[in-house]
């Protein structure tokens, strides 16, 4: 009965003073969304993240370290410290139990984003994030020696349309001077974004890459000793080395086997990485950043809950002859500081409700244009059990900040005599 | 915290006796010489006059009556229960159980509706609640309705109503669901003199029928007239 009375005149007097508590909820719903906000991208940019490759058993490089590899080939970012040869790259496909592999040849670049060469296995067996197989979102894969697919991204921001010629560069930087200007290249296809690397590259045939080169081998074109495309249509070209290759596993048991052999192999030295393993390793030196966020939002609550509690102390000025009625007509002191603690847990979960509304309507409302835009996938989910968690520490934050005003409010009544407004 | 059997036991029971009071002194300060205050015996029903000059310790009377103080020396007994003999918890609940109060002024609690001012006494005492008949809506309705407060303010916040109405609403949160005693401190100071005499009138009346003694205190003689008992407090110290 006493719960049924404390609960009656906590909400009527939470409603009384609305216009000022309304702020304060408005703060701590902003932080409380900003909280869960980042938390959920959080979760859903690392899944995102990691698996920008998926499906892909393990990629096979010239010997380096797992990063370097895993940031050239996947990332399009620094550059292989050598080539696998051709050949290697043969007897690597003869290996029955290797599935399918995608030869990788790096080294050229257009307006800033990597040329990738590659064949029909890219499209047909590179996967990411749950398991998606690579779309185009317009026209077809290249056939022709001189056909270039481009990444989502790169047609977006270039405004490149199917059956544009494009010109691409030597050398791998965001500015070349020399370029391949005697072998443009015919878009004939777009990819459908991805929100992963592949969308930042162009891709063209192992043939192409080979066509373009000839008469480069000093590093510079010679003139008359490149090909023009009619002179390129006819020979055929097969080239001396890849920069990498992704492997696909029929048997994923053998993975570690397969792995060392090939780390073992005897005709060159080669590297052979499991992209899980090392994506995680990388998402570990970037985790410490975005726990550093999420740390801040933990203190922007912290603070709004401080501010919280500055309103309802200065509000306990004006309660002093509400609790002389209260405490004259019988409340005990316990009741009395139990309404603090009452007001003070209600707004805060008022601010959970209104902040998983906020961020749901705000998430469903971002996504298609984030989707759309970004290419980056954040879909509505269910909150997971640490989410789940975050949110319950804020009543609890709550409830414990709420005992500094109830505990003066318990001691003071307590002291209060007949009819006495207590004094600040 | 509460004591049901403990009040329950002592309502069932009809009491003879509103206030006993034997020897009762206080003081604020431990240095000062303690307040001595005048032996007090009113029957159940009967209503007392208390007047004196300020200082003479009429707050700190009724705080000692109310058990919101405890006394230095002496006995207190309100409706034959020595009241400083039960613990805090319990002494609040028969406050709730017995008591009713009215202030000199801010009686009300401002986010509650004119009823619901009312009716408070009832959400703190399961014995009050039984007391009101047929419902407790229906009892403060009546008590309103006696008390002169026009219906359409029934539902409406206290805070836009005037002084004399807030001290009979305060009245009927007084008086709802028959309590023994109440405890009334200057509570027509505020009012001209029309309104305080119908308040004192309306209130005494309200009180007779329900068998509720008022220990009234003003410094306004005049309204003497209207006690069959009055004492005066003089603020004596030994």
């Amino acid at each position: 009965m006493k719960a049924r009375l404390a609960l009656t005149l906590a909400m009527a007097s939470l409603w009384y003073r609305k216009k000022v508590l309304a702020l304060v909820c408005l703060t701590l719903t902003l932080s409380v969304s900003l909280l869960l906000g980042i938390q959920y991208l959080r979760t859903e940019v690392k899944q995102s993240f990691t698996s920008t490759i998926s499906g892909t058993d393990l990629i096979v490089g010239a010997r380096s370290g797992q990063l370097n590899l895993l940031l050239y080939t996947v990332f399009h970012i620094g550059d292989a410290t050598n080539n696998v040869r051709w050949s290697t790259y043969q007897s690597l496909k003869e290996d029955t139990r290797l599935e399918w592999l995608i030869p990788i040849s790096l080294g050229d670049s257009y307006r800033g984003n990597r040329v990738v060469a590659t064949d029909e296995n890219f499209l047909q067996h590179f996967r990411y994030g749950r398991d998606l197989p690579l779309e185009l979102a317009e026209g077809q894969w290249f056939e022709g020696v001189f056909d270039v697919v481009l990444g989502a991204g790169v047609a977006r921001s270039l405004a490149h349309q199917v059956g544009e010629e494009i010109v691409l560069s030597h050398g791998g930087g965001r500015t070349s001077f020399s370029n391949h200007e005697d072998t443009p290249f015919t878009v004939t296809g777009i990819l459908a974004p991805t929100g992963t690397p592949v969308d930042q590259a162009v891709y063209i045939g192992l043939d192409g890459m080979e066509a373009m080169h000839v008469g480069w081998e000093s590093g510079v074109a010679i003139p008359g000793r490149t090909l023009t495309r009619e002179q390129a249509e006819d020979r055929n070209f097969t080239p001396d080395a890849i920069t990498a290759a992704f492997v696909g596993i029929e048997r994923q048991v053998l993975t570690f086997r397969i792995q060392r052999e090939i780390n073992q192999f005897s005709g060159e030295p080669l590297s052979a990485i499991l992209p899980g393993v090392a994506l995680s390793e990388l998402w570990r030196l970037m985790g410490q950043f975005e726990r550093a966020l999420l740390g801040i939002t933990g203190f922007v609550v912290i603070t709004s809950l401080i501010g919280l509690i500055a309103v309802l102390l200065t509000l306990q000025a004006q309660r002093a002859h509400e609790i002389a009625v209260l405490r004259a007509t019988g409340a005990s002191p316990a009741l009395i500081a139990s309404l603090y603690i009452i007001e003070c847990v209600a707004l805060a979960l008022a601010a959970c409700v209104l902040a998983l509304v906020i961020g749901m309507a705000g998430l469903s409302l971002a996504s298609p244009w984030l989707l759309a835009n970004y290419g980056l996938q954040i879909a509505l989910r269910p909150l997971t059990a640490t989410e789940w968690a975050l949110l319950a520490a804020v009543p609890v934050a709550a409830f414990m900040v709420a005992l500094i005003p109830a505990f003066g409010t318990w001691r003071q009544s307590r002291r209060l005599g007949f009819g006495e407004a207590a004094d600040q | 915290m509460t004591s049901k059997t403990d009040s329950t036991s002592n309502s069932s029971r009809s009491t003879e006796t509103a206030i006993e009071v034997s020897g009762l002194g206080f003081s604020w300060d431990p240095v000062q010489a303690p307040l001595r205050f005048p032996d007090i015996a009113l029957k159940r029903g009967d209503h007392l006059f208390l007047h004196g000059p300020s200082g003479s310790g009429k707050s700190t009377l009724l705080s000692l009556l109310a058990g919101m103080l405890r006394p230095d020396t002496g006995s207190v007994r309100i409706l034959d229960t020595d009241i400083h003999q039960l613990g805090a918890g319990v002494r609040d609940q028969f406050r709730a159980d017995h008591m009713g109060v009215i202030f000199q002024q801010f009686n009300l609690v401002p986010y509650l509706s004119t009823r619901a001012n009312v009716t408070l006494p009832c959400g703190l005492s399961e014995l009050r609640k039984k007391r009101t008949e047929p419902t407790v809506a229906d009892e403060a309705e009546r008590l309103l309705a006696a008390l002169s407060i026009p219906e359409d303010h029934w539902q409406r916040k206290v805070t836009r109503l005037s002084i004399g109405q807030q001290q009979r609403i305060a009245a009927g949160r007084a008086l709802i669901g028959a309590p023994g005693l109440i405890l009334a401190d200057e509570p027509t100071s505020a009012l001209d003199a029309d309104n305080r005499d119908r308040f004192l009138e309306l209130l005494l009346n309200l009180a007779h029928r329900h068998n509720t003694s008022v220990l009234f205190v003003s410094h306004d003689q005049s309204l003497a007239r209207h006690f069959g008992n009055q004492l005066e407090l003089r603020g004596d110290r030994t």
